[in-house]
């Protein structure tokens, strides 16, 4: 088949919602958000380099409300992505394909996204 | 061997690196991210810092390239317009990481 004829994916709103798709399609939309926070963090990174005259306006916005929901929704990002991700790893192992055990690890990723969350902030808080 | 298991080996073994590059790079910005000037820039300055970052930020990009590759060629029809959307997407995952990792390493207290 000539690679102009692959065919595509359908339409996500073809799809009939379930624990396997909504999962599928949260990676790539939790996947892109991380490269573009990640994008972000490299800019500020970089500006250290220009020195402390203007970072007072950064570490007032980290540290506002605003400034810790935006690392707690990071962290919920980056733990759903690990969680889903080791899931993926383990069906290319072969592990993990039986359809009710598929549906079990997927209730799991969700839940314990959350969970590792929590453990994520908490521990660079240091408090645990 | 086929391009397309070279590149799906590369997506899985990227992933596999990334994810304890991921769960140390959270943590660590939860530590930090509300700190001031000097104990951001004393965080970047310390070697294994610098090591881990640079390498977090290599598989992450290495890793979102692949895969966003693939939504192209799921979703995009036009090939002129997917070509270019790759184009630009290797251009980002090669020049950011490598203008982050060139200022850290030109980062110190």
């Amino acid at each position: 088949m000539k690679k102009e004829n692959n065919p595509l994916a359908p339409h996500l709103q073809i799809y009939k919602w379930q624990i396997s798709s909504l999962l599928s399609i949260t990676h790539r939309i939790v996947g892109v958000i991380n490269i573009i926070a990640i994008s972000i963090i490299c800019f500020w990174v970089t500006s250290l380099l220009f020195g402390n005259v203007n970072y007072e306006i950064t570490q007032l916005l980290l540290q506002s409300i605003l400034g810790k929901f935006l690392i707690l929704a990071l962290c919920w990002t980056f733990s759903f992505h690990v969680l889903n991700e080791i899931r993926h790893l383990a069906w290319d192992l072969g592990y993990g394909f039986d359809l009710k055990i598929s549906k079990i690890t997927g209730i799991f990723v969700i839940l314990g996204s959350f969970a590792l969350t929590i453990l994520f902030f908490f521990l660079g808080k240091g408090l645990f | 061997m086929n391009s397309a298991t070279k590149k799906w080996l590369c997506l899985k073994y990227s992933s596999a690196i990334l994810i304890p590059l991921m769960i140390w790079f959270i943590i660590n910005l939860s530590s930090i991210y509300d700190s001031n000037y000097d104990e951001v820039v004393k965080f970047f300055s310390k070697s294994l810092s610098k090591l881990l970052f640079s390498l977090f930020l290599i598989f992450a990009y290495l890793f979102s390239s692949l895969t966003i590759n693939e939504i192209f060629e799921d979703y995009i029809h036009n090939e002129k317009i997917k070509n270019v959307a790759n184009k630009v997407l290797y251009i980002f995952a090669i020049v950011i990481p490598l203008i982050t990792i060139m200022s850290i390493l030109n980062l110190n207290i």
